[in-house]
């Protein structure tokens, strides 16, 4: 039978009718389906932060529009596993064309080892301008002289307080200082008859990721004009917590645990917590107002700016493209900083642009849950983690050492073994600073 | 013909061994390799710096405490599965004949099938220590509630439960497999010269299954030291999670990797870890070895 002579359910009957034509066939499908995307270009979007994919999503879906061609992969995951998975794909080169998500201490290390593409004219242009950024975002984008990060939102700490308990507990403003933040904590807790905590009066940061332990013990190290890492005049670093600061800070957390009994470590804690009315207050970024606005709206709460400052984390979107993906990637990350996408991610997602030359009055205005993120005094002070290579591991070692001192009741009242505790997180910390050619004076 | 033969025998086994090569041998090269290098995974520079990774290694109290946590884990495993398997084994030996002899089997079995996220999520679930059943029952009989994954020594017992409870199924399979190759001649002369089913099974069945026994040893201590996912699942850095308060090598040697940079000081955690299990499994051998010459 000749081909031309029969029709095409025939042929197509033929064609699939042995193992040998049908495996033939699918390796011809899938060659012919490489083709087509071969002529597309696809781009990787990676986020550590789950909650911001439909803002990237939202960013892919109007560039798409305009370029059909573009194909956009949204991929957002929790911070330590996007990190990770960073380190395997850039060292290896293996994940395609990414748009990255990361804080300028994590690209650090991808920076010094060419791993992260510079931004072309414009992109630098526009990062540079200082109506577009302030000095510290901008720096905070750049290295050795070059632009290669567009920065995005940042990470900016503030206490969230539940005012139906403060009214509860008699409570008509948020506390001023770190002793306040105890004395309140104690009112604030409730229990049940045998006095266990059933909702924490102040929920600390006492268990999690091991870095995110460490960072919140150095916002509540700040409010008493401590620092964990401080730079010295030759510009390295040391650890700096075996100090007055280190040690209040520490013993505050030991106290409301052991002694105040406002929060155990094994009850509910963070944002969910928060939401579900399981604690009265805690400190975090803004991106709880978005998480609140989604999960329990009806919630009555209110921001406060704390006592001396808090930590201000940039986050910049990065590429590691060539060519026109390269390119592509680049039109990404300036899209996500239009000024409608920038107000769209701080009303729907809550973490805060650093874009200064957009109007975001009226979002901030309709929910005043940003008013402490923005409404600080003037001497208000930030502090950053420094961009250093070990930086990570030095947080993830300070946290080892605080989530195994956090249970130990004796401590409390130990204020020899608090110190010494201090000194040997100190000395770890700056063993490995040393070991990096990065310790100071 | 014998040279044809041998010929055939080498190229039919030329993929699987090439295979082998690829995917074993070369990594385990590579990882003793590294183990004497310095290197952050990010750059081409790898300096060598001889045994320097080993000697840190050895005062470094974070990888100390997962040796430890993880010696525990193993050896608590391997306690608690090969008495209770080869109890479970004998009583299932005992009703091969019962119509529900599948059942039991495949009801053992299932653990060590089930994929392991969800099931080690649902264990968190049980041990969670305001929520979990466990304390709910615990409560009936007056037991105070425990911070199952937040205290330091409970969260062990945690996962070597988790871990055995997945084992188990599997040293039961082997142990009933034993159990049906037993010579039944050893066992009716037993019961011929008067010996209970008790002596029988403590005098005949367990020297017999000392083989059996030893393997199972040694793929649950192996399977022990290589302890990741329980552990990370149950007690791991993630939001929410306990928190660093089981630190097993291999989470370690993640975190040394992919967060710290280390590679070469992870490798070098690796190349202890391979040392311990390729000690366990000689003294396996030689266990087996001793066991055929007093044969």
């Amino acid at each position: 039978m000749k081909i031309s002579s029969i029709g095409r359910r025939q042929f197509a009957s033929f064609a699939l009718s042995s193992p040998l034509h049908k495996l033939l066939a699918a390796a011809g499908l899938t060659l012919l389906a490489g083709v087509a995307p071969a002529q597309a270009q696809k781009i990787s979007i990676w986020s550590g932060y789950p909650e911001m994919a439909p803002f990237y999503q939202r960013v892919a879906d109007q560039l798409k529009a305009k370029n059909p061609s573009l194909q956009f992969s949204i991929e957002a995951i929790p911070l330590r596993e996007h990190e990770k998975r960073v380190a395997l794909a850039l060292s290896s080169g293996s994940a395609g064309a990414l748009v990255i998500e990361m804080a300028p201490p994590t690209a650090n290390r991808y920076l010094s080892n060419n791993l992260l593409v510079k931004a072309p004219g414009n992109v630098a242009g526009f990062v540079t301008d200082t109506k577009n950024y302030a000095p510290f975002f901008i720096q905070g984008a750049s290295s050795g002289g070059g632009v290669f990060g567009v920065p995005l939102f940042r990470g900016q700490g503030a206490l969230f307080y539940n005012t139906d308990m403060f009214k509860a507990a008699g409570l008509s403003k948020p506390p001023a200082t770190m002793e306040e933040f105890s004395t309140y904590a104690e009112k604030l807790t409730k229990r049940d008859a045998s006095g266990k905590p059933t909702v924490s009066g102040w929920s600390m940061r006492l268990s999690g990721g091991g870095q995110g332990i460490a960072e919140k013990f150095w916002i509540n190290m700040f409010q008493y004009s401590g620092n964990l890492l401080t730079q010295g005049a030759d510009g390295k670093w040391r650890v700096t917590v075996a100090n007055e600061a280190g040690r209040k800070t520490l013993k505050q957390y030991l106290v409301n645990v052991h002694k105040l009994k406002v929060v155990t470590p094994e009850m509910p804690a963070d944002a969910d917590a928060f939401e579900r009315g399981q604690t009265a207050m805690f400190i975090r970024e803004s991106w709880v107002i978005g998480d609140i606005a989604q999960k329990a709206p009806k919630l009555n709460y209110a921001t406060a700016p704390l006592p001396r400052g808090t930590i201000g984390l940039p986050t910049n979107l990065y590429v590691s493209a060539k060519g026109a993906e390269a390119d592509a990637s680049w039109t990404f990350a300036m899209a996500a900083n239009e000024p409608d996408n920038l107000i769209w991610l701080l009303k729907n997602v809550g973490w805060l642009p650093n874009r200064q030359n957009v109007d975001y009055s009226p979002v901030i205005k309709s929910n005043p849950g940003f008013s402490g993120f923005v409404n600080y005094p003037k001497d208000h002070a930030f502090f950053s983690l420094p961009s250093i290579d070990p930086i990570e591991e030095i947080l993830t070692r300070v946290a080892s050492k605080l989530t195994a001192a956090f249970p130990k009741a004796g401590l409390a009242d130990d204020d020899k073994a608090i110190a010494a505790l201090l000194v040997e997180i100190e000395n770890e910390g700056n063993a490995i600073l040393n070991r990096e050619g990065l310790l100071g004076k | 013909m014998q040279r044809k033969k041998l010929i055939f025998a080498i190229l039919a086994l030329l993929p699987a061994m090439g295979i082998y090569f690829w995917v074993r041998l070369i990594p385990i090269g590579e990882t003793l390799r590294l183990s004497l290098h310095q290197w952050n995974i990010l750059s081409k520079n790898k300096p060598f710096v001889g045994l320097d990774n080993f000697r840190e290694l050895f005062g470094d109290p974070l990888f100390l405490e997962s040796l430890f946590n993880t010696t525990i884990i193993a050896f608590g495993v391997l306690l608690i599965t090969i008495p209770s398997s080869l109890f479970i084994a004998y009583l299932v030996f005992q009703r091969t004949r019962s119509r529900f002899a599948g059942f039991y089997e495949t009801t053992l079995f299932l653990p060590h099938v089930v994929s392991l996220v969800p099931a080690a999520m649902a264990w968190k679930w049980i041990f969670d220590a305001r929520l979990g059943p466990l304390n709910a029952a615990l409560g009936w009989f007056g037991i105070e509630p425990k911070a199952w994954l937040f205290d330091p020594v409970l969260s062990i017992f945690c996962i070597i439960f988790l871990c055995s409870w997945q084992m188990l199924g599997y040293a039961v399979l082997i142990y009933i497999i034993g159990f049906k190759n037993l010579p039944l001649s050893l066992l009716e002369a037993a019961s011929l010269d008067g010996a209970s089913k008790r002596q029988a099974f403590w005098y005949v069945s367990i020297p017999l299954l000392k083989p059996i026994t030893l393997y199972v040893s040694v793929v649950t201590l192996v399977a022990g030291f290589n302890v990741y996912a329980q552990a990370f699942i149950l007690a791991s850095d993630s939001q929410g999670a306990p928190g660093r308060q089981v630190r097993t090598l291999v989470l370690d040697m993640l975190e040394n990797s992919f967060r710290n940079y280390r590679v070469g000081y992870a490798a070098s955690e690796a190349v202890v870890l391979m040392v311990i299990v390729l000690v366990l499994t000689l003294i396996q051998f030689r266990m087996l070895r001793e066991k055929g010459k007093s044969l």
